[in-house]
């Protein structure tokens, strides 16, 4: 029997996992929509993955999670490790792409810039808390021009001359976008104009004095849309690389992280049919007013966390 | 008569000399709470949107005190470490005069509007005579003040040098404001996250000033603030002797706004993250940083040793 290992990455948007087996080959992967209820999204995803590997002769060894919501997933599959978005996603882009050095990451709420340099991370930005949202405000842009988001990459190609919109901030892009459609545009001017956007946006914000240089790898779900692929490229002047796998890259890398921890229990995927509850509230003990929140297995309480002092702490047996 | 001191802003860089000058003086006082969400909520809905967050902080703690005593504290000092100081510092007694008007409060202030120790004095001077001080009594709480002060900072940045010298772990150069890394709201998440994942904060503000002063020219020549110029002298002190460097500031505070831009560009030999703190609560992206952040510094060491 060989051992595999699994990789849950749960954005905002979508929740992504895979299985690896001992020679960093992904043996199965799935790509769902969050739909704001993580615990949930992370059954379906596991009953997936479960189906997958079976016949394979694999059992799954060790877990890890990454994403925003790693920490309560992390508690609810007992995973041996629980890392940021940006280690996972380096490690899973280093260990396919030895010699990257840099990669764009854009998500549904943050986008990255990850400077790499023989192998290591030696820097990286975040966009601030005002850029965020490219990946969800592409596709209610998406949604407004009455296109799909799946379209919305191939639409731009068609373009020959983008409509300029500012990319200073969403909210001025929205309102400009709006006023140039009532002028007339073209409807692909107006999409390729987005796209162009949302990289002037991206290089201007987050990757603001960092040093790009190629070879650049491209992922996060922003990455599936070929048009800012395009836009990337015709700003950067290099080409750039989008893995087929590149919305997976923060599974993979964690649970190539879950390999190399070393910490080994037998993964039982009866979880599923496990009940999760979790209970937030807010701790009444001082002026703080901690949000607390308190994640149940079966009206058990497993994990807890959000408390900012000891007041707040809850054991758990 | 009580008096009320703020615990914000200013009171981060004289906690010991006014309590100490109060305490010598007999003169009795109330300090108020670290901060907590309720008075950073009640600050932001007293001031206007655009006011930096530790002057919110600074209006919240003013409205827990108003009605705890009978003159709240509130110095307005022009000059910090012979340079001149951000705005808002002059600008305060004005602001919350006018905040607090209907609730008619009453403010106890020195002014200090010029350099050097003696112009201090005469400030303290003036207001001992308000509070109904005799001459010597103010001279001897105010030499006792300045003294338990001094020895009090230099205590401090000695205990730091020891440890910048002897830990083990990952040391990082925590850049940001008293009144922000003192601050129990701003400050105490990420000195606390940064030791959860095994590093030693160094803080910049804790390096002797004028030691750290005396070499700012070596990032900048040019800079204002007497503040600033102490946090970008430690830096440019002590950046052999960290693994990494972290800004924190507050949104949206002027000249840290100009500075912390400045830094990134001209510091380019160390890991630098720079965190803005706005009243947002959650600690979710913090953390995110802060992790990827010390796993940059991890990597580097591992690469170092091979």
């Amino acid at each position: 029997m060989k051992k595999g290992y699994i990789g849950i990455d749960i954005g905002s948007i979508s929740t992504k996992g895979v299985v690896v087996d001992s020679n960093k080959k992904i043996v199965a992967s799935d790509y769902l929509w969050t739909e704001g209820d993580p615990m949930n999204a992370v059954k379906r995803l596991l009953k997936s993955l479960e189906k997958q590997i079976k016949g394979k002769d694999i059992q799954v060894v060790g877990v890890g999670t990454t994403g925003s919501a790693r920490k309560l997933i992390g508690a609810v599959t007992n995973a041996s490790v629980v890392k940021n978005e940006i280690t996972a996603h380096a490690i899973g882009t280093t260990t396919l792409y030895p010699d990257v050095n840099t990669i764009f990451e854009i998500g549904g709420q943050d986008s990255k810039i990850i400077i790499i340099e023989n192998g290591y991370v030696v820097d990286y930005a975040m966009n601030t808390l005002c850029a965020a949202g490219t990946g969800s405000f592409l596709s209610s842009q998406a949604h407004r021009l009455g296109v799909s988001v799946e379209e919305f990459g191939s639409i731009a190609l068609t373009s020959k001359q983008p409509t300029n919109i500012a990319a200073r901030c969403t909210v001025f892009a929205e309102s400009d976008l709006v006023h140039k459609a009532q002028m007339g545009h073209k409807k692909e001017d107006i999409i390729a104009g987005l796209c162009k956007a949302v990289v002037s946006n991206y290089l201007n914000n987050v990757g603001k004095g960092k040093r790009i240089k190629a070879p650049i790898v491209f992922q996060g779900g922003v990455s599936k849309n070929i048009g800012v692929k395009k836009a990337f490229e015709d700003q950067v002047g290099c080409e750039i690389t989008v893995d087929a796998n590149g919305h997976l890259m923060g599974a993979f890398g964690v649970a190539i992280l879950a390999q190399k921890s070393g910490i080994e229990r037998t993964f039982d995927f009866n979880i599923t049919a496990l009940d999760f509850k979790t209970k937030g509230f807010e701790c009444p003990k001082c002026a703080n007013h901690c949000e607390i929140m308190c994640v149940y297995r079966d009206n058990r309480l497993i994990d807890s966390w959000g408390n900012k002092c000891d007041n707040g702490a809850i054991r758990v047996n | 008569m009580k008096i009320g001191i703020p615990r914000a802003l200013l009171y981060y860089k004289y906690e010991k000399f006014w309590t100490t000058f109060f305490d010598q003086a007999g003169i009795e006082y109330v300090l108020s709470p670290v901060t907590t969400k309720d008075i950073v909520t009640r600050g932001e809905s007293l001031a206007i949107d655009e006011a930096c967050l530790p002057t919110k902080i600074l209006l919240g703690h003013i409205d827990w005190l108003i009605d705890k005593c009978d003159y709240v504290f509130l110095p307005r000092v022009e000059y910090a470490y012979r340079a001149q100081m951000c705005t808002k510092f002059l600008a305060q007694i004005d602001l919350v005069r006018n905040t607090f008007r209907d609730r008619k409060i009453q403010l106890l202030f020195y002014n200090c509007f010029k350099k050097g120790p003696r112009a201090e004095f005469k400030a303290f001077k003036k207001m001992g005579k308000f509070l109904g001080l005799k001459n010597a009594v103010i001279k001897d709480a105010y030499t006792k003040a300045r003294q338990a002060q001094q020895y009090f900072e230099m205590f401090r940045s000695q205990h730091q040098l020891e440890v910048l010298k002897e830990t083990k772990k990952n040391k990082v150069l925590v850049v940001a404001h008293a009144y922000n890394i003192g601050d129990k709201f701003i400050g105490e998440p990420i000195l606390r996250t940064l030791r959860q994942l095994n590093c030693e904060p160094i803080l910049a503000e804790y390096f002797d000033a004028y030691e750290c002063i005396h070499q700012a020219h070596e990032i900048s020549k040019t800079l204002p603030w007497g503040y600033n110029q102490h946090l970008v002298g430690a830096i440019a002190k002590y950046r052999d002797d960290v693994d990494g460097i972290v800004i924190l500031t507050t949104f949206p505070c002027g000249p840290d706004s100009m500075v912390n831009e400045m830094i990134t560009r001209k510091v380019k030999d160390k890991p630098i993250l720079v965190l803005t703190m706005d009243t947002q609560d959650g600690t979710a992206g913090l953390e995110t940083r802060l992790e990827s952040y010390v796993d940059i510094l991890n990597f580097k060491k591992e690469h170092r040793n091979g």
